[in-house]
């Protein structure tokens, strides 16, 4: 069995208009065990970026703590927030230096980047785990339900949702998703992020 | 030159007889009427073999059967089928039932329990109460009635899709209403082109063509056929089940 | 293994099959009986069922090299694996109760499978490994059982019934045949419960799982087992032993399906929501305890990390 799905869980993320939204599900197994279900894979790199990280659990909490460390060395240096571009190409420098022994993580980010003009632009990547970014327009997955999840979330997702609509199309995309897959699921988590708040919700899913 | 290792162990070789040509099937059950879908690309790993393998057949005026998998096995599948059903007209004067050609088909695969067909079947058509059926199969032959069910290469992307949008999984009805058990022809229609152009986009193995065969329980009208470009009927009577095909295109890259 | 001495061996399944063959005419694979119906056991007219094998040295290797035995997820028939299923004995008749999510590799195929086979009206089959396997081999069963009827003017007996079942699948051994089943019934001898699998195992007993989901149902089952249950209690069992496999195991799910066997046959009692159970319960059923039987759901607001807010 891969080690991909040694832990199992899914990420998601998805563009709005001016807002975007990512999500995860909140099973950690250990195998076809199921272990705990509150393990939370979506992380606040700053106030308007996000990361995801769906595969091996140890590595996705390892890569918290590491992102962590080298976001605020950042922000000490440059004397202000990580951009979602600079953040992406942070985690995609990072894991390209483990390239013969990566971490088995995939990486989902979504966030807010503001124009000069002062808007806030939708923004999201996810990359594979030596850290090859996508970057798309409309969605991105990873994790054991990905499959699954580009299957709903390409009949279900539209342009230029607004925050509470892309929340529903997000929630229904991560659980529909997940219901079709035995590694993922046990309930999801939400975060919704627009220019002025991050509206975060625990989604009641399948037990089972 | 050959070293001592390459002489000493006996040359083995294995017979794999099976290949996998992708594509997608699915098929949904309504109150009275059932759709029975396939894309028409056949494939062999990163190449297309042809635009145009048609996977739907028609059976009888009231069973079309989609074959899934290896393509050889699933074309000498459907033919051995029709052939038995042929000899059931000319013994009984009458068409197989369809929970009766899901049961054949059962003990057709399961015969082929130690050298299966590589095939994964789905039944649709009209039961004899005039109820919309589907029946999906394993290669080699377990088999259950549902509503909705989809396979091939693309199961997995449109399965989850379907349960959302024909079970309403995971949504709530608004207080004091209920959702339908069964959804009207033209919205069933709509789901299968969604679900298709959904599978192409991600999947590679999925493309070309869309054939959607209907099959319509006997005494029912066309409600929810009228206006539909290129709709062809393949029933050989007007006054029991009426079997229609429609074809759309689907992008080819 | 010993696949040389089976192609001479005559006892064994793969001879046997070819003696039934033999039996067909060569050239024609099709028996008169395949013009009619036979109850779409066409195949079986000539009493042996017969089966295709593929002209090669080991047919028993061919079948591994391509259907999924467990180890290889990436071989191309897949056969349906992962399941919970139950059955116990006690004073008030047989539970019988199973989950419905049939997986492949990682993927649900289907979370509506019907895993208790009605043999007929006074014995139920359960169904974990092979899909096809179980629910072929327990209808041909049931048509077994009709003719003993019929033969004997007596109903055949739970021991006898999974006794037939065992010897067939046995002559199939080596052959990848894969089921593990529990023949449950009511006969002469009151109730019974017999566990059959296709290494020929045949076993009788009172309570018995089987399946990836096994040991969490056993952990419910044991802890709550008696033989003086009543009929509520037991059915309750049941159904909250397939909850937890549904819950923590990942191959198992969906639904549970109850079944309660006593002296007039088998009852279905119905069908039953795992996630449903797992925040509400199974809903408004005799034995229920009304709540949900999640841990999160039973523990809400008592667990240190979140203790009521302290009035100050």
């Amino acid at each position: 069995m891969s080690i991909m799905e040694y832990n199992g869980g899914s990420v998601i993320a998805m563009v709005g208009k001016g807002c975007v939204a990512i999500g995860s599900d909140l099973r950690l197994g250990n195998q076809a065990l199921t272990v705990a279900t509150n393990f939370e894979k979506v992380f606040p790199v700053t106030d308007r970026i996000y990361l995801g990280m769906s595969g091996l659990a140890t590595d996705v909490v390892t890569l918290r703590e590491q992102f962590r460390f080298r976001v605020n060395m950042y922000t000490i240096k440059e004397e202000r927030d990580i951009e979602p571009e600079a953040f992406a190409h942070l985690v995609s420098s990072t894991l390209y230096e483990r390239r013969f022994g990566p971490y088995f993580i995939e990486p989902v980010m979504a966030g807010l980047w503001k124009t000069q003009k002062g808007e806030h632009k939708p923004y999201i990547a996810a990359a594979d785990l030596i850290g090859c970014l996508n970057f798309a327009k409309d969605f991105v997955v990873a994790g054991t339900a990905s499959e699954k999840l580009f299957g709903v979330a390409e009949g279900l997702w539209e342009p230029d949702l607004e925050p509470e609509d892309l929340f529903e199309t997000i929630s229904q995309t991560l659980l529909n998703g997940v219901d079709r897959d035995a590694f993922s699921g046990w309930g999801a988590i939400i975060h919704v992020i627009t220019p002025d708040k991050v509206i975060t919700r625990t989604l009641k899913g399948r037990m089972d | 030159m050959s070293s001592l290792n390459d002489v000493a162990g006996p040359q083995q070789r294995q017979f794999n007889p099976y290949t996998e040509n992708g594509g997608t099937i699915l098929a949904i059950a309504g109150t009275d009427f059932s759709v029975i879908a396939g894309d028409t690309r056949q494939s062999e790993g990163y190449n297309i073999q042809t635009r145009y393998a048609p996977k739907v057949f028609r059976l009888t005026d009231r069973a079309v059967l989609a074959v899934n998998g290896f393509a050889a096995d699933g074309n000498m599948f459907v033919k051995k089928v029709k052939q038995r059903l042929e000899w059931y007209r000319h013994a009984h004067a009458k068409d197989m039932p369809l929970h009766a050609i899901a049961r054949l088909i059962q003990t057709m695969l399961y015969a082929r329990r130690f050298f299966p067909y590589y095939v994964y079947n789905i039944l649709g058509g009209i039961e004899d109460d005039g109820s919309g059926a589907v029946y999906s199969f394993d290669p080699v032959g377990s088999y259950e009635r549902e509503t909705c069910r989809a396979a091939g290469a693309a199961q997995s992307l449109v399965q989850p899709f379907l349960d959302n949008q024909i079970y309403f999984k995971n949504q709530q009805p608004a207080p004091g209403t209920s959702f339908p058990a069964h959804l009207p022809l033209p919205i069933v229609l709509k789901l299968v082109i969604d679900s298709f152009t959904g599978a192409t986009e991600r999947h590679i193995e999925v493309g070309d063509g869309l054939e959607m065969y209907v099959v319509l329980a006997k005494g029912r009208d066309l409600s929810g056929l009228e206006g539909i470009v290129g709709l062809q009927e393949l029933s050989t009577k007007s006054d029991g089940e009426r079997i229609f095909v429609i074809r759309r295109e689907l992008k080819k890259d | 293994m010993n696949t040389f001495v089976n192609q001479f061996s005559t006892s064994s399944a793969l001879s046997v099959i070819r003696k039934a063959q033999a039996l067909v005419d060569d050239d024609e694979e099709f028996s008169d009986a395949a013009w009619g119906s036979e109850a779409g056991f066409g195949n079986l007219a000539k009493g042996v069922p017969s089966f295709s094998v593929p002209a090669v040295h080991d047919p028993t290797a061919f079948l591994r090299l391509h259907t999924d035995d467990h180890a290889d997820p990436n071989c191309r028939i897949k056969i349906q694996h992962g399941t919970t299923t139950l059955a116990f004995r006690f004073q008030g008749g047989v539970i019988v109760a199973v989950d419905s999510r049939a997986t492949a590799g990682s993927y649900i195929a289907s979370g509506t499978v019907k895993k208790v086979i009605e043999i007929n009206p006074y014995l139920l089959g359960t169904m974990a490994g092979g899909a096809a396997d179980c629910q072929y081999w327990e209808t041909y069963l049931g048509i077994q059982c009709r003719l003993h009827e019929l033969r004997n003017r007596e109903r055949i007996s739970v021991a006898a019934a999974s006794k037939y079942l065992s010897n067939l699948v046995y002559s199939y051994k080596g052959m990848g045949l894969s089921m593990g089943t529990m023949i449950c019934g009511w006969d002469k001898t009151g109730p019974a419960v017999f566990y059959v699998d296709s290494d020929g195992t045949r076993l009788k007993g009172d309570l018995f799982s089987v399946g990836s989901g096994s040991t969490f149902a056993y952990g419910v089952l044991d802890q709550g087992y008696r033989w003086d249950l009543t009929d509520e209690e037991a059915q309750e069992l049941g159904r909250r032993s397939i909850y937890a496999a549904g819950h923590r195991d990942a191959f198992s799910g969906n639904t549970c399906n109850l079944y309660h066997v006593k002296e007039d046959g088998w009852r279905f009692l119905g069908n039953y929501d795992i996630t449903k159970m797992h925040y509400e319960g199974p809903g408004d059923v005799p034995g229920s305890a009304k709540t949900g039987y999640g841990y999160d759901v039973r523990v809400e607001g008592r667990v240190s990390s979140a203790a009521p807010a302290v009035a100050s």
